[in-house]
């Protein structure tokens, strides 16, 4: 399986739970971590890492070629990284606004092209997107990002629809505010402010996520497909 | 050599898409009538060419294959060349 941006936050607790459940995990990052250097270690035989900035489409192709060419096949594709810029729209620096164009969308479409192809050719394979809440409700100060969080829902659906007679299933997760770096500008009043309204009293932790791609990408789940699932300790409901 | 192997793989997958190979002329249109291909179809196919011969014409050529012919002209060319 491929896990993007697996080195830390969110995505090291996903890279975590399939480790843990025995699966061969290749993952990309622009950075590496101890995090990485410890599961070099660990599980040299079923882990893989490489430094990759997803908005480059070489530095891509040349990650999904190095992951065939270790374990052949690509049965599951997690599509975790993403960049955000807070701050109003108004105010944005446009450079901003292409990188983060450029990583969550066209990064996320480049390499979720390349292996669908490899899922083609096997006539199966579960993709996740990992979106957000704030793709669904929206948040001030992160318009850009949740535009291409709403968008990867999007692509969820399309992909589910495009893909689904061939055996291949599409969802998206869109986690609530994690414990995590990817609460990204958020002072500490607006996060007790959120764990206040919500009702499971908390804010999420990367293992609520990690649990759900597990049963979404599970070999047996060939007919949940197209769908959304939103684990935000209730926040939305 | 490569153009062999593409006439295989056309046959491997025409098996797997359940169409028939009984008819197969290098002048078989691939969509429409003839094997009627439907976009992902053709996509499945342009893989397993991949798979097998390192490129595809559905990915690589200037114009997209219209007939069986087509696929094997493009093995033929890039083997010469």
């Amino acid at each position: 399986m491929i896990v993007t941006g697996g080195s830390r936050g969110l995505g090291a607790g996903i890279v975590e739970g399939h480790l843990d459940a025995g699966d061969r995990v290749a993952t990309c990052a622009r950075s590496r971590t101890p995090e990485v250097d410890r599961w070099e270690k660990e599980y040299a035989d079923r882990f893989l890492f490489q430094e990759v900035d997803l908005s480059n489409r070489d530095q891509t192709t040349a990650f999904v070629n190095a992951v065939v060419e270790r374990w052949e096949t690509i049965e599951v594709l997690v599509n975790n990284a993403g960049v955000a810029r807070d701050g109003i729209l108004a105010m944005a620096d446009d450079d901003d606004i292409d990188l983060v164009i450029d990583l969550n969308l066209k990064g996320t479409l480049h390499i979720t092209k390349l292996v669908t192809r490899r899922m083609l050719a096997r006539r199966r394979g579960h993709i996740v997107n990992i979106s957000s809440i704030v793709g669904l409700s929206g948040y001030r100060g992160l318009s850009v990002y949740s535009a291409t969080k709403a968008a990867l829902d999007g692509l969820t659906r399309s992909m589910a629809r495009e893909l689904g007679s061939r055996g291949i299933v599409v969802n998206s997760i869109a986690p609530g505010y994690l414990r995590t770096e990817m609460s990204h500008g958020l002072d500490e009043a607006q996060l007790d402010q959120i764990v206040r309204r919500t009702p499971a009293g908390r804010l999420g932790e990367p293992a609520d996520i990690a649990r759900i791609v597990l049963f979404l990408t599970d070999p047996a789940n060939d007919y949940i497909t197209g769908q959304v699932i939103v684990a935000d300790g209730g926040l939305t409901a | 050599m490569a153009v062999e192997k593409a006439r295989a793989v056309i046959a491997e997958f025409l098996a797997r898409a359940g169409k028939s190979s009984d008819d197969l002329s290098d002048e078989t249109p691939l969509f429409g009538e003839g094997l009627a291909l439907d976009s992902l179809e053709a996509a499945e196919l342009s893989v397993m060419l991949e798979d097998v011969l390192g490129t595809d014409p559905f990915s690589s050529a200037e114009q997209l294959p219209q007939t069986v012919g087509d696929i094997l002209a493009f093995y033929e060319v890039s083997s010469s060349a």
